[in-house]
């Protein structure tokens, strides 16, 4: 079930990216998003590291002004999301809780035009890779549903996100992923891949996110499952190179 | 049962609930504490994400962890049932219900399980979870144990609205997906400290609760702050490894 609804989700995000005719980015997924989940709008904040986030993209003037007073104001819904690691869902902004939280920012957004705002960490772990927030101009919680299907996008942007990383020069060219085609579905994310994620950063002397997207590129470099290299890992039957040559898996 | 464990359990329960909750700790516990008090031989845990699908979110044993991994995998076996019926199931005797599990009944007795008890974690009308447990020997299950069974899945679901207004069901929602992403972070953790220390996954989460309760801090803001590298955790140094320093590197935080 799971696995047919991220793929959905990807097929959106693609179709979004074949549209301006340029690689798949976390961008096309923030786009996406918006009639998906039936939002007004939303805006992508990419952050690496401990370098400040950059706003990526903002779908409509009410978003890119949502984004900026949460810089202008320094509270909000995406920023409680990015320090607390979980998503931020707030479905009334009127509501006291909301403007209690918020005192600024709260009256600031129904002001320009949002009843109702999610923000979204684009996280795996420790991996925090920026924001992803959606808003809409009526009140009222996200479904079940579209819940579900705002954390799939917010997913899938992490890994566009972190493939932007792995390969700068290409950009994600071919939306490369998984082995598949497409990006390795998070939800049926196994403990042994966190964990020699973790391993990884020892062995190689990295940062998590990198570890990580060593992890991946090695997967597709030789074709392997992440869950069955992963457990090879664990297992310390096989260490991976320090050094790899990046042009080596982009002939694989 | 043990009434003086049973009454411990519940003061540490809340007391647990106070301060430096942490929900992955505490379900943990509430899974380790589930095999002392009733008698059953394993616990296991599962919450349903959103995004939908059950995740092992605690278990008492590497073996549990594996059996609810492979329910949700093959998508079959009483705990499954449970979540969806949000009723009760209990399985007295696996190998007599082969049939009705076709892969999940062989799976359990290859891991020694013979008899299953999966209490649902309800929140009014919603079911959340799952609270798994399992027993080597087949038999029907007690029924005060089943209470208790009960009453501890219902203070792991409560605990997920912990902190927050109970109202929303935005809240619940915010704090499971926490809960799960606070679940990777501990095991990218582990796989780190493992690695550094050459000590097996076990021996590292334990390490790494020991360490959280030692320094009176979440469990799941060690496991960050370690694998960001701002914590190098120096005190934790089991006989005979030789950890390596971590080379500092600043947090880890987007601004928005």
């Amino acid at each position: 079930m799971t696995d047919s609804r991220s793929a959905r989700v990807w097929s959106l995000v693609a179709a979004q990216a074949a549209r301006h005719g340029g690689p798949v980015s976390a961008a096309d997924a923030c786009v996406a998003a918006v009639a998906a989940v039936d939002v007004t709008g939303a805006w992508l904040i990419a952050a690496r590291g401990a370098e400040p986030g950059h706003l990526m993209r903002v779908t409509d003037k009410a978003s890119e002004l949502l984004a900026e007073l949460q810089v202008t104001l320094g509270e909000g819904p995406g920023r409680d999301a990015a320090a607390s690691g979980g998503p931020v869902l707030a479905s009334d902004l009127d509501e006291t809780e909301a403007v209690r939280r918020w005192p600024a920012f709260a009256p600031a957004a129904r002001e320009a035009g949002a009843a109702a705002i999610f923000a979204f960490p684009l996280q795996l772990g420790a991996i925090r890779t920026g924001v992803m927030s959606l808003y809409r101009v009526r009140s009222g919680p996200l479904s079940a549903f579209q819940l579900g299907d705002a954390l799939i996008f917010a997913d899938t942007a992490t890994l566009l996100l972190l493939d932007a990383q792995g390969h700068p020069a290409r950009a994600a060219g071919s939306a490369r992923a998984g082995p598949g085609g497409q990006p390795a579905n998070l939800t049926r994310h196994r403990a042994e891949i966190d964990q020699a994620t973790g391993m990884l950063t020892e062995q190689l002397g990295v940062g998590i996110a990198e570890a990580f997207i060593r992890l991946r590129a090695y997967a597709y470099a030789h074709d392997r499952g992440l869950s069955d290299l992963a457990r090879d890992i664990v297992a310390r039957r096989l260490r991976l190179p320090s050094d790899p040559d990046p042009r080596k898996d982009a002939q694989a | 049962m043990d009434g003086k464990l049973l009454s411990d359990t519940f003061v540490e329960l809340t007391d647990t609930m106070v301060v430096g909750f942490d929900v992955i700790d505490f379900m943990h516990m509430l899974t380790n504490r589930s095999v002392q008090l009733l008698d059953v031989s394993a616990a296991g845990l599962l919450l349903a994400d959103p995004r939908g699908e059950l995740r092992v979110v605690a278990a008492s044993s590497e073996a549990a962890r594996l059996l609810e991994l492979f329910q949700i995998q093959n998508d079959e076996g009483p705990c499954l049932e449970c979540f969806r019926s949000g009723q009760p199931v209990q399985v007295a005797d696996l190998t007599a219900l082969a049939h009705r599990w076709p892969q999940f009944a062989p799976a359990a007795g290859r891991a020694g399980f013979r008899a299953v008890q999966a209490l649902p974690m309800r929140l009014r009308e919603q079911v959340i979870g799952a609270l798994n447990l399992f027993r080597t020997a087949p038999g029907t299950f007690d029924t005060a144990d089943i209470r208790v069974g009960q009453a501890l899945a219902d203070v792991a679901t409560i605990s997920l609205l912990q902190e927050r207004n109970m109202r929303h069901s935005d809240t619940l929602n915010e704090q499971l997906q926490t809960a799960l992403n606070s679940r990777v972070i501990i095991e990218q953790a582990k796989g780190k400290l493992a690695e550094r220390l050459g000590v097996d996954m076990d021996q590292a989460f334990s390490l790494l609760r020991e360490s959280a309760r030692t320094s009176n801090r979440r469990l799941s803001d060690l496991a960050q702050a370690f694998v960001d590298g701002t914590d190098a955790l120096a005190g934790l140094n089991p006989a005979g490894a030789q950890p390596r320093p971590a080379a500092p590197r600043p947090p880890r935080r987007p601004g928005s």
